[in-house]
């Protein structure tokens, strides 16, 4: 299946953030915004809701925690008790710093990796160039031609009130954003 | 002050601090008599919180100019309002220190040290080489303090960069000056308690509380200051979201620095390194020291994680009211149990001084906050800073 997308290109942060606002306000579907860098303040403009990775990040920390805490109570107190400085086998301090780096370790690695999957990242993945500007200093804001109602005049003079560099209408494959 | 500017649920509240103030002040001087030994170091006590929360304020003002931070500039007065606390806790010190030395154990019985390093602890806990050196210390926190502040004020009237390059640089100076006589300063006031006893963390311990408390404190009167309509305009809820992220860093950081001195005692298990910890986990004052650990960072760290509760006021304020408790409840841990080796009971000469503390936070800090404008008008960056939305 196939769509048929506008993209609007801007030169400037406050323009992005002007009308991706008001494209919301107008009930047109927004499908994605590229910028150079990241724009404080553009998630609530496109209406994203909050992430769900720090949840990701806070399960794995505690399951981590927990895993490596049991294992090192099973090492030192069950498979393998060992006498260090007399200390009883159950010697939660000593566990404490080892236990502090794994959760960090598997807090880290499964959210950067749960990131590039639910982001389709891949080594030798073809990177999906919308418009070569927004690796340098343009603003790009892809909207969807949902139905009949779109009207693409309005949607133009829309971006004309914050100053437009170039508009294009494109017809995208499904499955690619940007891959056109 | 401008009265005009004071606003009522504010205003109202002065008269009861006040009396608080008052009557917990009595209650305390007839302590001095009554029960020397316990309410003279509750006094230590209360004047240290009082010159760690001053000193947090003027830290967190030239942690911003040093870093040339943007976000941070319509909180500088709650900043240097809070820094203006630092004289009274200083008197407190200074109180201690020359009326009531012997609650120092070396005090006129240095003979007492005997460890390793006899000969060097004797030259530095000599008594008036001991004054000398409190004296320095707090004339330097004073002198930097009144300065960056008088800039800062001189720039609502006159602008320009110049003022905030001449506060940058002596921010920059501050900071190291800071270093190096805080990690002293804790070690003499509050180490030297226990003169046997030593820890090369204690410095940077005393640095992550007292942090961790001033952050929670400009919270709140950042908060109060935001309800009742002066910073109504200035500060948003992106400023509290910093601050909470701060809170939640520096409280994770006390616990990691708690941790490591702990650890290393416990390790190590020398017997003039672990009495200190011996004595805080026995005879009633292990659940304490349980608390401390649970009020300084585990219920703050849980409660502020979430970044909508770091912007409700509501969560931001009781966890910064969690961990001025843990504060008091960390210096408690450090000072009273040598004096009160058998009990952990609490004595009413420490909420005495505690009220006492509170109350002239609360009327010290209100008084400087409106004796000039709520926001730093004649900051060249301050529009940008209205402007930051995350």
């Amino acid at each position: 299946m196939s769509r048929r997308v506008v993209v609007g290109v801007f030169d400037d942060e406050a323009n992005l953030l002007g009308v991706t606002q008001e494209a919301r306000a107008e009930g047109l579907k927004i499908l994605d915004v590229y910028t150079p860098y990241a724009v404080h303040g553009l998630d609530a403009a496109m209406g994203l809701r909050a992430s769900r990775l720090p949840w990701v990040c806070f399960l794995a920390a505690i399951t981590g925690a927990a895993l490596k805490l049991w294992f090192e109570f099973w090492t030192t107190m069950v498979d393998w008790p060992l006498n260090i400085g007399g200390k009883p086998w159950n010697s939660l301090p000593a566990f404490v710093p080892v236990t502090f780096e794994v959760m960090v370790l598997s807090a880290g690695l499964t959210t950067v990796f749960t990131f590039l999957v639910l982001a389709r990242l891949r080594p030798g993945k073809r990177p999906a160039m919308l418009f070569p500007g927004v690796t340098d200093d343009r603003f790009v804001l892809m909207l969807e031609e949902s139905d009949a109602q779109f009207d693409l005049v309005r949607v133009r003079r829309l971006f004309e009130k914050f100053g437009v560099v170039a508009v294009e209408e494109r017809i995208e494959e499904a499955g690619c954003p940007g891959e056109l | 002050m401008n009265d005009r500017q004071f606003p009522a649920r504010l205003a109202a509240l002065r008269r009861p601090a006040a009396a608080v103030a008052a009557i917990g002040g009595v209650i305390l001087l007839s302590g001095l008599r009554i029960a020397p030994a316990r309410a003279w170091a509750d006094l230590l006590l209360a004047s240290f919180a009082m010159v760690c929360l001053g000193l947090s304020g003027i830290f967190f003002v030239a942690l911003q100019y040093a870093t040339g931070a943007v976000w941070s500039i319509p909180l500088r007065r709650v900043g240097e309002a809070l820094a203006a606390v630092l004289p009274v806790g200083s008197l407190g010190i200074l109180a201690v220190l020359l009326l009531h030395p012997a609650i120092y154990p070396w005090y006129g019985h240095s003979e007492i040290v005997t460890e390793g390093w006899a000969g060097f602890k004797h030259a530095w806990l000599s008594y008036p080489f001991f004054l000398v050196r409190a004296v320095i210390y707090l004339a330097a926190w004073l002198g930097f303090s009144s300065a960056i502040r008088r800039n800062s004020r001189r720039q609502d009237r006159e602008g320009g960069i110049e003022l905030s390059r001449k506060n940058t640089r002596l921010s920059v100076a501050f900071m190291v000056v800071f270093g190096v006589t805080f990690w002293l300063a804790s070690t003499d006031w509050v180490m030297s308690l226990e003169p046997h006893w030593a820890s090369t963390i204690f410095g940077i311990y005393h640095f992550s509380g007292m942090f961790l408390s001033g952050l929670a404190t400009l919270a709140l009167l950042a908060l109060a200051l935001r309800a009742t309509g002066p910073l109504r305009h200035g500060v948003s809820n992106d400023q509290f979201l910093d601050l909470g992220r701060l809170i939640v860093a520096f409280a994770t950081f006390w616990a990691y620095i708690w941790f490591s001195q702990y650890m290393l005692i416990w390790y190590a298990n020398l017997t003039e390194e672990t009495s200190y910890m011996v004595l805080r986990t026995s005879s009633g004052w292990g659940s304490l020291f349980v608390v401390n650990l649970l009020l300084n960072w585990t219920l703050p760290f849980l409660l502020l994680l979430p970044r909508a509760n770091k912007i409700n006021p509501r969560t931001l304020a009781a966890a910064s009211l969690i961990v001025l408790l843990g504060r008091v409840c960390d210096l408690y841990l450090m000072i009273i149990p040598p004096f009160s080796a058998a009990s952990s009971r609490p004595a009413i000469w420490d909420f005495a001084a505690l009220s006492v503390a509170a109350a002239g936070l609360f009327l010290v800090t209100m008084r400087s906050f409106f004796a000039s404008e709520p926001i730093p008008v004649g900051d060249p960056f301050l529009s940008s800073a209205l402007k930051i939305k995350k």
